[in-house]
């Protein structure tokens, strides 16, 4: 059997072109994404049940067993967390945050380690933004800032910039420029029209420089700035000005770096000031599939995108306060719910630390490094593969991923759901 | 089965012709019924104005803009939050609140039927997950139609059946109620940065005029017979001297529909300036208003304005940009391909000012001069005047002389020599009110006959029992009693149940969506039409096979089919 | 010597980062990518060990040339290797330090580690191994 126009729940791009040969259960051939993508699809070793750590060993559970263990560890905590989110469908998300608000505990999602300063630039000075296809339809000025789509994004390029058809460009290929900032030479700098090295950490100061030209000051720029040329520089800005529709996306370059959301703020303003010229807009190069997803559905239920905590029955958001991160390193959780992510592999040792000494329950297909820190881990059916549900893609456009196959795995919502009644059962007692 | 008897009841329901009646209002399984049995829960009003549920037939409430107005503004959500308590989640937000605080606090305020007004239909699925999650209300989606590329070409290719076509299918898609133009073209054309100046200003490329589009989807909407008319957010919002382009665009409406209006005009008071630059800025409600009386075939919503802190957010993305140049605030814009866009900037409206005190006369004016209350709706344009739960304090406002004056005393002194409002002696009755907020709604929207805006047999359970006695308050003295009383109703009741009591929302709810499927004859099925799917496949970044909003969304599906002429 | 360390997504990271007890994670995110004159410094051949030690710990990578970095920088894929020496504090973002740290990297005579020795490391206890 082959499944079209299936939804690839890797990365921000959430390509909905993919068609996925399935045979006795299993995904045999994938058309159409990239070698990420593949892989997912084509995942195997999947976690067959439910597992319990007891001391040093690993004893398999039943679903209400570990259903029942997660929903105990997260009643019986005083300050829970409850974290990750972005690898996981709309509908989950939505169970997640009923169940923070009913323990009174924290959600965060992994935008607070990957975009989170994003968000932190775009509370102070807004964002001027456009879904995908205004850029492929329209723009002759494309500028990747700190991101490096080969690798991280691989068909944001044939999709939606370098290689794409463009409605408005008779020849795209050829009327459509491509600027790469970065301080490495990336692969995607080696397919940019333009090459702008930075020293790391100078791309404030970088940023600054163009919106001074761009204001006509071009007089009080030094001769270079964190190592990139005035006359570079002077050429980027007029390039910018004189383009029809330029587009910047940035990625992670930019967030991880030193000044952190700032950078993000001194971007968005570069770009609003390049708006009183021509159109300009921006947007974040955003990571997991449904990452963006998770910002939407804590926005519409809680009033923030990330980082929520609930601990006096009212939804409080502080960034570096009420973060997963900052929570973990500050050994304040004391219980630690695990959906859609793999953060034993993605924060500071610091926080695994902490990990190791709290009741930890995850929700993930495959065994990965968070496993280890485990006291239960419950497999689930992949959104995407086994599962749908709602993502939203970087720019905002929400798209239901499809099942290619069927499985005897829950879903995420299936089994949160079985949780917070647990939960909701407990509390009205 | 479940039976409710509301008993003396102070009925005022203007589409039955009810004014200020006592009577009892039997309710069964959600509906309103001619008599109950004994068994009926009974709630005694004693002698309550008693209202069909209140009807906003246009806010903003839910999808993509809203939500990233909320996104943006952390310092907003802080301005209005409550935990979890009994059957309520916790909100967040006072300009724009989370589903959950819009729902609760609509509830509180008797509303049980609301028109998201913008709907970006590639992010449809959105709106209708935010739908999910207001689920006091019975919730639909004018769906935007002013940058549409297919529409556009079958404009300038003269061709109004494809122009509806394009319509069913899309609304049929989306699920969606109703057709917007937002600033038709103007939309387009700043996908280049770029504005149309008024209705004769060629969109770029595409070479088709405002006027034309508004002529043409006026058309084409009567062809699918939807329940509403075209709903217009005309060009050129917010600048001096716009009214001239207002009355432009009023006057290419032909009357094309005998049961309800041809053309839904919303927010007016953003469009009914006078003067030629701010220095000389003022009110034209009055030209506007003369205009709309003698033309039944135009409804319009006041967007009235109100002083204190909101969040300007609409698809007119130029408009938006415009506001950021001139408050230098925080600036979103997000532009939607091949469709529409939309822009968010927080503002501060300032009595102190005087352009702001202005526009807060022209609303009232608007809604004091128009001779009938069908054609002239309550609202804010919600958050963008003011938030929804500012509407008590404007219905005081229109039933009381003495309340305006006094509020005309704290604006900017030389307000009075730019607008007619102190002049004006008129005070809304109360049944100018429960036409202003439901019946005139309902009838605008289409959906009596779907059983909303009235309280006949037959008819959705859906009422609002406000704590006041009218033979006991006079309003024009005693306004404050009133603000009170429609803040706070003593019962709401929706699809027959008590939903909300004196503050306090007590069930958790569950929500209706309803929408349209025009049927159209295979011949005008844009779904095997070559050219439309070809140029789909090719410029849009989403699969025509993944862009119809699924049935999963809609909790409770109330389809509505209409009969096109196609 | 003293290096700035930048960690990144890169298309090996990616995919095999469904399957992180897998070696080819492992291998991934334990290369610590160099300037080949920074090598030459410090007498390194492609594939030989270092110690990587930063504010918070050392963990021994594997060292390779790559044509895109700086003299000076290292890059390494975004995963436990970088994460078990980068410091927790975010500076009141909710974000760690992830591309900006410093850190001093010297040949080494042991093995880098397997992903799950280094969770077993911190207290965790390996499943899937």
């Amino acid at each position: 059997m082959i499944v079209k126009d299936a939804v690839c729940p890797f990365c921000g791009c959430l390509c909905d072109d993919i068609e996925v040969e399935v045979e006795e259960g299993r995904v045999v051939a994938v058309t159409n994404a990239c070698e990420l993508g593949t892989t997912k699809f084509m995942g195997e070793k999947r976690m067959k049940n439910p597992i319990l750590r007891v001391g040093d060993e690993w004893k398999d559970i039943t679903y209400d067993e570990a259903v029942k263990y997660a929903a105990d560890m997260l009643l019986a905590a005083e300050r829970p967390l409850l974290y990750g989110w972005s690898g996981t469908h709309g509908e989950a998300q939505c169970v997640g945050v009923h169940m923070a608000e009913l323990i009174h505990g924290v959600i965060d999602n992994t935008s607070s380690v990957c975009h989170g300063p994003s968000i932190l630039a775009i509370q102070e000075v807004g964002h001027p933004g456009c879904t995908l296809g205004v850029v492929k339809n329209r723009a002759d000025l494309v500028i990747y800032w700190g991101s490096n789509p080969i690798d991280a994004h691989p068909r944001h390029l044939s999709r939606y910039t370098r290689y794409a058809e463009g409605f408005f460009l008779e020849n795209a290929f050829r009327d459509r420029k491509v600027i790469v900032v970065d301080v490495r030479k990336t692969e995607s700098a080696n397919i940019a029209d333009e090459f702008i090295k930075i020293r790391p950490g100078g791309d404030y100061a970088v940023l600054s420089a163009l919106r001074a030209i761009v204001q006509g000051k071009a007089d009080t720029i030094p001769r270079t700035v964190a190592g990139v040329t005035r006359e570079q520089l002077v050429r980027v800005a007029n390039l910018c000005k004189s383009a029809k529709f330029g587009a910047v996306y940035f990625g992670l370059g930019l967030t991880m770096t030193q000044g952190k959301y700032k950078n993000i703020r001194n971007a968005i303003e570069l770009v609003s000031e390049l708006s009183r010229h021509t159109k300009f807009t921006i947007s974040a190069m955003r990571g997991h599939y449904n990452v963006y997803g998770s910002n939407e559905v804590n926005t519409w239920m809680t009033g923030y995108p990330f980082g929520i905590d609930f601990s006096r029955g009212i939804a409080f958001y502080n960034p570096g306060e009420t973060t997963a991160v900052d929570i973990l390193a500050r050994k304040e959780c004391d219980a630690a719910l695990i959906v859609g992510s793999d953060p034993a592999a993605h924060f500071p040792r610091k926080c695994l630390e902490h990990l190791a000494e709290i009741p930890v329950v995850q929700l993930d297909p495959y065994p990965n490094a968070t496993t280890a820190f485990c006291n239960v881990q419950i497999p689930v059916a992949v959104t995407g593969i086994d599962a749908e549900g709602t993502a939203y893609r970087m720019d905002g456009v929400p798209i239901r991923t499809r099942r290619v196959l069927s499985s005897d795995y829950l879903s995420d919502e299936e089994v949160l759901a079985r949780m917070y009644a647990l939960m909701q059962e407990a509390r009205e007692r | 089965m479940t039976e409710l008897l509301v008993k003396n009841a102070c009925v005022i329901d203007p589409l039955r012709g009810i004014n200020g009646e006592t009577m009892d209002i039997a309710i069964r399984d959600g509906k309103i019924v001619e008599e109950v049995s004994d068994a009926a829960e009974v709630i005694d009003a004693r002698g309550m104005l008693t209202l069909p549920g209140g009807v906003d037939s246009h806010t903003h409430i839910c999808g993509t803009k809203v939500n990233f107005g909320r996104y943006m503004s952390p310092e907003d959500m802080r301005a209005g939050r409550t935990p979890r308590r009994g059957a309520m989640h916790a909100t967040s937000g006072y300009s724009v609140p989370t589903t959950y605080g819009n729902s609760y606090r609509y509830s509180v305020m008797g509303y049980t039927t609301l028109l998201e007004g913008a709907m970006a239909p590639l992010e449809a699925r959105h709106t209708h997950e935010e739908f999910t999650y207001t689920p006091l209300q019975d919730t639909m989606a004018n769906t935007l139609f002013d940058g549409n590329w297919a529409i556009l070409e079958a404009i300038r290719d003269g061709d109004v059946k494809r122009v509806a076509a394009i319509i069913a299918w899309t609304l049929k898609a989306v699920k969606g109620f109703g057709v917007k133009l937002t600033n038709p073209g103007g939309t387009e054309a700043w996908q280049w940065g770029k504005n149309v100046s008024c209705i004769r200003d060629p969109v770029p490329y595409f070479e088709v005029t405002p006027a034309e589009i508004i002529r043409s989807i006026v058309e084409a909407n009567e062809l699918l017979h939807l329940p509403h008319s075209v709903h217009l957010h005309c060009n050129n919002l917010g600048t001096p001297g716009n009214y001239s382009c207002t009355l432009g665009s009023f006057g290419l409406i032909p009357d094309l529909n005998e049961k309800r209006q041809t053309l839904y005009a919303t927010h007016v008071q953003f469009h009914a300036y006078g003067g030629s630059e701010w220095k000389d800025f003022c009110s034209k409600s009055e030209p506007i208003a003369r205009f709309v009386d003698m033309r039944p075939q135009i409804v319009m919503d006041m967007g009235q304005v109100m002083f204190g802190r909101t969040t300007t957010m609409t698809a007119d993305g130029p408009m938006e940009f415009n506001l950021y140049r001139l408050h230098h605030e925080k600036w979103s814009n997000h532009d939607v391909e091949l469709e529409t866009g939309s822009g968010i900037i927080p503002v501060i409206y300032r009595r102190k000012n005087l352009v702001n005190s202005i526009m807060w006369a022209i609303g009232l004016e608007l809604a004091l001069l128009t001779k009938s209350p069908w054609q002239c709706l309550l609202s804010t344009d919600n958050p963008n005047g003011a938030p929804f739960v500012k509407y008590p304090e404007i219905i005081g406002l229109l039933m009381s002389k003495r309340y305006r004056d006094a509020e005309f005393a704290t604006v900017h002194p030389d307000t009075e020599s730019r607008v007619p409002l102190p002049a004006i002696e008129r005070e809304l009755d109360w049944h100018e009110i429960a036409v202003m907020t439901r019946a005139g709604a309902a009838r605008a929207l289409g959906i009596q006959d779907l059983g909303k805006g009235h309280l006949a047999p037959g008819a959705d359970a859906d009422v609002a029992i406000y704590p006041l006695k009218i033979d006991e308050v006079d309003p024009s003295a005693e306004y404050q009693k009133v603000i009170d009383a429609f803040s706070r109703t003593e019962y709401t009741i929706k699809r027959g149940r008590v939903v909300a009591r004196r503050g306090e929302c007590l069930v958790h709810g569950s929500n209706a969506t309803l929408w349209v499927a025009p049927k159209v004859s295979d011949g005008y099925d844009m779904g095997k039409d070559p050219d439309f799917i070809e140029k789909f496949d090719r410029y849009y970044t989403v699969r025509m096979s993944n862009y119809p909003v699924q049935e999963e969304y809609v909790t409770r599906n109330r389809r509505i089919e209409t009969e096109a002429e196609l | 010597m003293t290096f700035l360390m930048i960690t990144g997504r890169t298309v090996n990271q990616g995919v095999t980062v469904e399957n992180k007890t897998s070696p080819e994670y492992a291998a991934e995110t334990s290369t610590c990518f160099m300037h080949e004159f920074d090598m030459m410094e410090l007498g390194l051949d492609d594939g030989d060990a270092v110690r990587v030690t930063g504010p918070c710990g050392e963990v021994v990578m594997r060292a390779a040339a790559s044509p895109e970095v700086e003299m000076g920088t290292v890059f390494v894929p975004y995963g436990p290797y970088a994460n078990h020496i980068v410091a927790a504090g975010t500076r009141s973002t909710g974000m760690p330090d992830f591309k900006s740290h410093e850190v001093e990297i010297e040949p080494a005579d042991e093995e880098p580690k397997l992903v799950h020795e280094l969770m077993e490391d911190l207290g965790g206890l390996a499943y899937d191994r």
